[in-house]
Order: C-alpha cells, then structure tokens, then sequence
C-alpha cells in the first residue's frame, strides 16, 4: 500500500496524492469533512481544478474512471477516511480493473444536432400557403395568421427532425460502443432539438463519428451541430453492477449512470 | 453519393470558452458514483448524519407529519409566530408542515441547493435561513401534478419530488420524508383541481392497432443492444421509442417499407425476429407476441397498398 505524491494540483492548491492497492488507484486529497458550497464562481472554479486533475490523470495512465465533483469520503472515530477508502479499493478491485479494462483508449464526445425551424420549414406547402395569404391582410388577421404561421412551421421543422432523429442516431450509434441521450439539452433560440448525445467511442473512431455528422450536415442546410469533446469518458464511469445490462423498470427514464432498459451483446453481430 | 465526394468529417472542440458550461454540467452531474455509506456529499444535500439533528425536537416532528392543524389555536399560533420571525410568510399564510429538503437547481450548473421545505395553506417553497435566499416557490393553485421519482445518488435510490407546473415548468425537490410531503401536497392541491388535464401526446395521432412493450435491436461498433421500450402500430406505419430517447429511433410508414418478415434469431424474449427492410436500411423488432405484431403490420401494410377508394375501411357514401 503506497502513497504516491502527485502535487499541489488539487482544488484551491491541494496536495493530491495516489492511494493504491493492487494495481488501482485512487487520486484523492485531504479536507475537512464538508462538502464544497459557495457562490456559482468559486463553484465553477472548484468545477474546473477538479477537470483538470482528472485530465491529468486520464492523459498519464491512459484509461481512468472520473469521479464526480464533491464526492468525499468521511471518517470516524473508528476508522480514517483513508482506510475506508483503501478497504473499499480492496473489496471493490476486480469490479473497478474490469470497467478501467473497458474504458482503455475510449473517449467521450457530446453531439448536440438540433433543427433550425426556418430554414427547415421553408418549402413546407402549409407554411408557403400562409405566406402567400399574409399580404395585405388587416392587422388584427395578419397576427392571427403569423400565430398559425409560427406553430405550422414548428409542426413541419418537427415532422423533419423526426426522420432526422431516425438517421443520425442509427449512424452514431453504429460508430459508437455505447450511447445516451442528454435529457436536458434545450437547443438554441429558433430551432427544435433532433439529437443530444453522449457517445463513448475508441480513440480512432472519433472521426467516423464527424464524418457521419458532416455527412448529416451536408443533407440538410438547416442542421446545425454542436460537437464538443473528445473528454474523459464521465457519463460512462458507472461500475454499479450490470448497470446497463440488466433490463430494468420500463418507466424509469434516468441519466447514463442510472440501469436503462438494454441488453448487450459484445462482439455479436446483426447477421 | 458521398462516396464520389467525401466531405471532411467535423472535428470536435474542446475549446473551453465553447464547452465550459457542458463540462461543468458533466462533472456535478456524471462520473462514478460510489457505493457504501462512506460519502458525505455527492453534488448534494450532505447525506449522512445531517437530517438528525432536524429531528431531535418535537416540535419539528409533529410540523414534519403536518399536524399542526390538530393542535390547539394557541399553540399554532406562537409555532406560527415563531417561525414567522425567520420565514417569509404572507399576511394570514398558515404553516402545514415543513422539514429539510431541497431545491434542484439548473442554470448554469445543476446541484441540489439545501434549505427547508415549507407547505403552507397557498404555497410549496424552499427557503434557506442562512444565507437568507427563497430557493423555490410556487402557489399550490400552480401545481399541475405530483409525483416521486427514484434518483440514484451515492450508489442508493433516492427518492425525489417532481412538480409539473401550470405554465409547462418542472421542479425537483428533495425532502427528509418525500412521500409524507407529496400526500400532503396532493391533499391540499385537490382543493383547486378544476382545470380539465392536458391531453397528452399518446392520445394524439392516428389511433394505435396495437401497442405494446417491444425490443429494437441498435447496432453498435462491434456489437448491437436491444433496447426495450414502445411500440405503436398504426394505419400509417409502426414505431417505437425508449423512454429514454427523445423520439423514435424506428418511425417507418408502410410506403418506405420494402419488405417485412419474421426470422429466427436469438433475441431478449423468443427466437423470432420481425424484420422490416427499407431503403436506408433493416429494423428489427422482437418481444412477445412478435408473430401477432407481424401479422398485423402485413396486413395494415396491405391495406395502405390497395387504392383509396377500394379500402375495405374507408368511409362509402
């Protein structure tokens, strides 16, 4: 059981150092037993030195699983909150290689592909009907007429952006080892949201995934995308037991740390 | 197509002014969460040990299990009072219950702010003593529903309170006793329940020939998943959507369908598999009663196929 320095590279210049235990470790700094809590800056500021220490680690041992911001481990007067943490390295260490295994040489990329409402809705006959039945028409008409303008218009950008949904989530999926979706992605003004994705993807696959969103692009003038990543793989961390393996309630509707309703089969194909 | 001109595929942007509020809002809000109670705080209310010390007086209890309404006029009115020091209570506002909870704030990051959980005889809301901040409010006439939902946090359910509002907004709460407060909630809110509900999006749309639980199978890199969720027949064409996803990964009218066909094959429930082929690809569903679902989408398929005038359900005159 070594403790391995790291430096004063934590939250607010902490000293971080490596607690591990048969081949995993865990990075960790000492603080009293509170939880950070203060104005949105200092949060965004804790936020940020976190990631970066995360970064660090993911960029110097290749795979590595994030932990959340204000996750803490308390002590007490029977036991140290650094023993509790070792003892829970020792009984949790096959669990945790395997999922580090899986994690190897992956990244995660978020796609944001939303519908902008205009463009899309352009050649819709509804809407092209009540353009040409705007003009000259007295006030009190007119708004009624851009009220109905506006909701066609929404009607025909979503009646578009389902058939879009279609494809782009079967062509990222196909790219990617594992994907969910954002439930609360909000797209910008003017536009309804098609897909918000987090895709956890092999380091070498991350180009297959802009080719297919270029692809998507190059469809259809009023796609716009939003690719950000590649990062460390956050939303694919989870080690809970058969988090996404076992089916579970139908109804719940969870992030992608929550069990989803999903069956998998590594290595199998469609055929 | 795009293979006589490949296009250059997008790179991804890591730039942080682009990605700063993605990244916070990933790093309170994903990552590992681990098991065991030796977490204080995971991005929330302090777990362990905090909701004690509400506990131990009395007086704290009884407003927790809103019993107030029994107790003498007297004693209501100095709990009252007392608390009006603190509170921000309205003129001739009467206190139900309150105990600790939260707020789930979202901007521009989200996490649980802390504070006290107050039902009074007009409003919910969350309001911290120290600093003194009204988290969250809303007029019990506002509140279109209620209802406890499981959050996973620290390698345990918990459950929280989901609020749908009049205007079309929601509102996540947490509370030491969620179900306690939800049926005093509901108990209170049923005194303005006359507005007719909305009807949802389900019962728009064609009517469904069959509906049902279904799985779809999603081809990944290297591998596939079949997905559970739901699956809607109709005159038009089928689809299914998990309650996950925000629309339908499979919505395939009877024109763009080349052929459909049941196979045999390993699947979640029963070895055959309803294959439908379009020109962008195959589909496949499976569950029970998958023959049945077949049988059916052949035969509306059909239909869709026949002339309007000819169609044995379309309106004669």
């Amino acid at each position: 059981m070594n403790r391995v320095d790291w430096g004063r590279i934590g939250i607010d210049g902490a000293l971080v150092h490596a607690i591990a235990r048969d081949g995993v470790a865990a990075l960790v700094h000492d603080m009293p037993a509170v939880p950070y809590q203060g104005p949105d800056e200092h949060v965004k500021r804790w936020v940020l030195e976190h990631s970066d220490v995360v970064e660090e680690a993911w960029r110097s041992a290749g795979t590595i699983l994030p932990v959340t911001f204000n996750v803490i481990v308390r002590g007490d007067s029977a036991v140290t909150a650094e023993r509790r943490l070792r003892d829970w390295l020792a009984g949790n260490t096959a669990a945790l290689a395997s999922r580090l295994d899986a994690l190897r040489d992956r990244v995660e990329l978020r796609v944001e592909i939303d519908l902008q409402v205009e463009t899309s809705a352009h050649e819709d006959p509804a809407v092209a009907a009540l353009h040409l039945e705007m003009p000259g028409k007295p006030a009190g008409l007119r708004r009624l007429l851009e009220k109905k303008l506006e909701q066609s218009m929404r009607d025909a950008a979503n009646r578009a952006a389902d058939g879009l949904y279609r494809d782009s989530r079967r062509r990222l999926a196909s790219v990617s080892e594992d994907i969910v979706e954002i439930k609360r992605h909000r797209p910008p003004v003017g536009h309804v949201p098609v897909l918000a994705a987090s895709l956890l993807v092999s380091r070498g696959a991350v180009e297959s995934v802009g080719a297919e969103l270029a692809a998507l692009k190059a469809q259809d003038p009023a796609v716009n995308v939003r690719f950000l990543g590649p990062w460390p793989p956050y939303s694919f961390a989870n080690v809970a037991p058969g988090a996404s393996q076992v089916p579970a309630d139908s109804d719940r509707t969870g992030g992608a740390n929550q069990p989803r309703d999903e069956l998998r089969f590594p290595g199998g194909t469609a055929e | 197509m795009s293979d006589a001109f490949p296009l250059p595929a997008l790179e991804p942007t890591r730039d942080a002014r682009a990605t700063l509020p993605d990244l916070i809002e990933v790093l309170l809000d994903k990552g590992i969460v681990l098991h065991l109670d030796l977490i204080i705080a995971v991005a929330d209310i302090p777990l362990i040990g905090v909701n004690l010390k509400a506990a131990i007086a009395g007086i704290e209890t009884m407003l927790e299990y809103g019993m107030m309404r029994q107790w003498d006029e007297q004693t209501r009115g100095w709990v009252q009072r007392s608390i009006s020091r603190t509170v921000p209570f309205v003129e001739g506002e009467e206190l139900v219950m309150r105990m600790t909870g939260g707020f789930r704030h979202t901007g521009l990051y989200t996490t649980w702010r802390p504070g006290t959980v107050y039902l009074t005889d007009r409003r919910l809301f969350v309001f911290r003593r120290e600093p003194r901040e009204m988290l969250w409010e809303s007029a019990l006439s506002d509140i279109r529903d209620i209802s406890i939902e499981a959050e996973v946090t620290a390698g345990s359910e918990r459950p929280r309170i989901r609020l749908q509002l009049n205007n079309g907004s929601e509102a996540l709460l947490s509370a030491a006793e969620p179900n306690r407060l939800a049926d005093l909630v509901r108990e209170r809110t049923r005194l303005f329940r006359d507005a007719p509900r909305v009807a949802d999006a389900d019962s728009m749309g064609p009517p469904a020939i069959r509906q049902g639980h279904l799985w779809y199978h999603e081809p990944r890199a290297g591998s596939f998943v079949w997905r559970g969720g739901a699956a809607r027949l109709t005159e038009n064409g089928i689809s299914w959507k998990s309650p996950v996803d925000a629309r339908a990964a499979l919505n395939v009218p009877y024109a763009e369908m080349l052929d459909t066909r049941l196979e045999s094959g390993n699947s979640p429930k029963g070895s055959l598999i309803l294959v439908i082929d379009t020109a962008g690809g195959s589909f496949r569903l499976a569950g029970d009663g998958i023959a049945d679902w077949a049988g059916e989408l052949t035969q509306a398929r059909g239909r869709s196929l026949l002339p309007a005038g000819t169609r044995p359900d379309a309106t004669a005159w």
